[in-house]
């Protein structure tokens, strides 16, 4: 079972929220150096240096003479240190290349996975691969935070609007409905005085009117001003409330991403103890991949070291001065003979290096070279 | 055998006054059909007027005009000044008149009301610019140029005035006849600052429209007459707060120059006669009675055919109230001490008289106003000239229509009359055509106490008469006729002449 299989944020929802990878290589993926039992196989079947003996001395019966030895023995001890050091290069490439492919392979594993949260009432947010933040709110969250900022709009707007209009506004407005009211009590006022025959007085002292008649429209001017007085501070008032309402309706308005948001939470919780593990497996991958790595570039540095020695040797020996017997080199012939074919064995020395003779050709030293 | 004498004794004739309205045989023989140059005197009977003297003596700014008013400014100080109009000019004294029109102020129209208010004296006539004269200035000026005063465009240029509860109070202006003025309290000159005002009655007028004609104050009320109606407020002691009281339809005031104040009452001359408003402070109603009602016919073909102006003065000291119809020389003397039985005042009628203009001093004395300048109302004699005292009675029955009534004796009272000629005359049966007897009462010339009675070097030097000359005499008549009617006429010309009886005697003949 994978990380992804083990976890359900979410056991209400059919679907887990999000997958962790696997972390089985994909297939086709590159394979990186030996296996353990390969390694512990190669190491353990090494053969000691009466195997290479008789290794030469096939190479000497091979070859039938001693000259011939010697020479072969030169030329494979230099074919063997140039393939010591040709090996030598090849596994720091194939180090470089190994690492490079577990440095891939950890950005593929620890790389961002897309999630979506769904809220109860509709809402989703998608979280992009490159962390990319889509919040979509369900229609009817929608249409309500449309309203919600539509009216804000308004009431902004509103409360941007001059106060000299509002306050004619609302002025007219409480002059519409007094106004009734004076015109009862002018029309009173008017039958009192037609009835006293006073409608027609003027006089000096109360601004070419009656008495009552100036008191009247001392009254009602009184009012007037009182009434442009409330509408100055009504305007105001509605202004601020205005402005109260319009950062109501937008802070109501962003109830539903907020909300959408807040539900998020626990899911961004959850992904991130996802990812922790994610990166925390990804982290111990590459480490034991490099571990691997390692010990298979130890074990190739190793063997290439051993290979370079050996043709070092053999080179030594090729250049030193030579006895001539036969027995010697006939024993040695003869008793590497059965070395010979522990070199080419399957899980020989030259499986170890990599130059098999699994098909069993007799062909494997060509491909020494 | 013969029949007794009937004697009818008319006692105290004609001391109800001229009746023409009721008919001539349901009449009571105390009213007289006609009484001429006559008043009720103290008394209760039928007397000569008095005459008028002359005061005037230089009247070349007058002119051939005639006084068409007389004021007496009295400032507060006590100083009096008599100020005339006439000719075309504000004119002052009596013996001299003098002009005092001011400088560049033409004058076309003589119909100027002067009001005596606050030590000044105010001038007002439709289409001009008032006039102030006070003592401090001591000349007549236009009123803008009085200090405090509100501009020329400002003042009212009205025909009426009034002065009272401290104001002046004005109306009737060319093309605003509706509206009533007042000036600001105490500052007759400021018809625009102050507590001064002014209403518009068009909307009050009972009948729905009139004009102003005149103004009056009375007993804390305004009175605006108009020409057919009258409106009553209430509380004009405060105008900007005064109210409608009453209004009466109907009824209205013919001229403003008829309204006079009696203290107790306001008359006017109404297109129906002489009425006045009664003092009904408690009732809040303004009951109106008629004055006039012995002469309604009469006063109602006089205002129908005035083409003048009217005149009036009330007379406390004589005690009656004389409205003149100037174009047409008569003037009505109602005698207000009392009232008869239906409200009437007893009236008399001054045929030819000349007057046309009256003013009751302070003291009482009564100025008259003529083309001769100004005269005082005194004496028995039109400034030396004799007026005729005619009293006729109504028709009398003595008590039976239908009988024939043959007239033997005529026995007139009179008290004075020294050395004057009495006409008696008597007519039957409604004719015109009047049967005469005269004679001429005794020369009997009262002796008063340190007055000589035979001039002034007479000797002795005082003595006593018994007062006034009563004079009786027997006259004979003739003729017959089922109703009669009885006169007497005589020149007034330096004596009182006062009818005291007339005492007919006669045979009731036959039923005819």
């Amino acid at each position: 079972m994978t990380i992804a299989q083990n976890l359900n944020l979410n056991p209400t929802i059919g679907t887990p929220l999000f997958q962790m990878p696997s972390v089985a290589p994909a297939a086709g993926s590159i394979q990186t150096g030996f296996t353990p039992q390969q390694m512990a196989s190669m190491v353990g079947t090494i053969p000691t240096g009466g195997g290479l003996g008789g290794l030469l001395g096939d190479i000497g019966n091979f070859l039938g003479s001693t000259g011939g030895q010697q020479a072969l023995g030169a030329g494979t001890g230099a074919l063997l240190a140039q393939q010591a050091y040709q090996r030598l290069g090849d596994i720091g490439e194939r180090a470089r290349r190994e690492a490079s492919d577990i440095a891939d392979l950890g950005l593929t594993q620890t790389e961002f996975r897309p999630f979506t949260v769904t809220t109860s009432t509709g809402g989703m947010m998608g979280v992009g691969p490159e962390g990319g933040t889509t919040m979509t709110l369900s229609p009817q969250e929608q249409a309500l935070q449309n309203q919600l900022l539509g009216g804000a709009g308004q009431f902004y707007g509103q409360a941007q609007q001059p106060l000299d209009a509002r306050e004619q506004a609302v002025f007219e407005r409480m002059r519409a409905a007094q106004r009734p009211e004076e015109q009862r009590q002018r029309l009173a006022l008017e039958e009192r005085l037609a009835a006293q025959g006073r409608l027609g007085t003027s006089s000096a002292a109360y601004g070419g009117a009656t008495p009552e008649l100036m008191a009247q429209e001392t009254a009602i001017q009184e009012s007037r001003d009182r009434a442009m007085l409330a509408a100055m501070q009504q305007a105001q008032a509605e202004q601020l409330q205005q402005a109260q309402l319009g950062g109501q309706f937008l802070s109501s308005g962003y109830v539903p991403q907020a909300q959408l948001i807040s539900a998020t939470q626990p899911a961004l919780t959850t992904s991130q103890l996802a990812q922790r593990g994610q990166l925390t497996g990804a982290g111990l991958f590459g480490e034991a991949e490099m571990s691997g790595l390692e010990a298979l570039l130890s074990s190739g540095i190793g063997q290439a070291n051993l290979m370079g020695q050996i043709g070092t040797g053999l080179l030594q020996q090729s250049l030193q001065p030579t006895f001539v017997g036969g027995t010697g080199g006939g024993a040695a012939g003869s008793g590497s003979g059965g070395g010979l074919s522990s070199i080419t064995s399957s899980g020989g020395l030259l499986d170890m290096l990599g130059i098999t003779d699994s098909n069993n050709d007799g062909r494997w030293w060509e491909r020494i070279f | 055998m013969a029949q007794e004498l009937r004697s009818i004794n008319l006692v105290a004739p004609a001391f109800k006054g001229i009746n023409t309205e009721d008919s001539p045989l349901a009449q009571d023989p105390s009213f007289a059909e006609i009484a001429d140059n006559a008043v009720i005197d103290k008394r209760g009977r039928i007397a000569a007027r008095k005459g008028y003297d002359v005061i005037t003596t230089t009247k070349t700014a007058l002119g051939s005009a005639s006084v068409r008013a007389i004021r007496e400014f009295r400032d507060n100080a006590g100083n009096s000044k008599i100020f005339s109009v006439g000719n075309n000019k504000i004119l002052s004294g009596t013996t001299t008149l003098v002009d005092e029109t001011p400088a560049s102020y033409t004058i076309t129209a003589d119909n100027w009301k002067m009001v005596d208010f606050n030590d000044n004296i105010y001038f007002f006539q439709r289409g001009y610019e008032p006039l102030v004269y006070s003592n401090s200035s001591g000349a007549v000026e236009k009123m803008s140029d009085v200090s405090g005063a509100s501009a020329s465009v400002d003042i009212p240029q009205a025909n009426e005035v009034v002065a009272a509860y401290g104001r002046l109070w004005c109306a009737d202006i060319t093309n605003n006849k509706s509206t009533v003025y007042w000036s600001d309290l105490l500052i007759g000159q400021d018809w625009t600052g102050g507590t001064s005002g002014s209403i518009d009655i068009s909307k009050v007028w009972p009948d729905g429209y009139d004009e102003i004609v005149s103004l009056a104050a009375h007993n804390g009320m305004l009175i605006i007459f108009g020409q057919h109606s009258i409106v009553v407020y209430q509380g004009a002691e405060a105008p900007a707060t005064m109210s409608l009281m009453d209004t009466v339809a109907g009824v209205g005031c013919v001229d403003r120059d008829t309204v006079q104040h009696t203290g107790t009452d306001v008359l006017f001359l109404s297109h129906t006669g002489l009425r006045s408003f009664g003092r009904t402070i408690q009732e809040k109603s303004m009951p109106i009675s008629t004055l006039s009602r012995t002469i309604t016919k009469d006063i109602i073909g006089l205002i129908q055919g005035e083409t003048e102006f009217f005149r009036s003065v009330y007379s406390p000291e004589e005690n009656f109230y004389l409205l003149t119809f100037v174009g047409q020389q008569t003037t009505f003397c109602f005698d207000v001490r009392g009232t008869l039985e239906d409200g009437s005042y007893r009236v008399t009628r001054w045929p030819g008289s000349a007057f046309t203009s009256y003013e009751r001093l302070t003291n009482g004395t009564l100025y008259v106003g003529s083309s001769e300048g100004i005269s005082e109302y005194t004496g028995y004699s039109d400034n030396g000239s004799a007026y005729r005292f005619k009293y006729f009675s109504p028709s009398l029955t003595f008590g039976d229509v239908s009988k024939l009534k043959i007239l033997k004796k005529i026995k007139p009272t009179l008290v004075g009359a020294n050395s004057a000629t009495v006409f008696m005359k008597f007519a039957y049966d409604f004719g015109t055509s009047y049967r005469t007897t005269e004679f001429t009462v005794g020369n009997q010339r009262p002796a008063f106490f340190s007055v000589n009675e035979f001039g002034t070097d007479s000797n002795p030097l005082s003595e006593f008469t018994g007062g006034e000359l009563t004079n009786q005499r027997s006259l004979n008549a003739v003729g017959s006729g089922t109703t009669v009617v009885v006169g007497l006429e005589s020149d007034i010309n330096g004596f009182a002449l006062s009818l005291q009886e007339i005492n007919l005697l006669a045979l009731i003949g036959k039923t005819l």
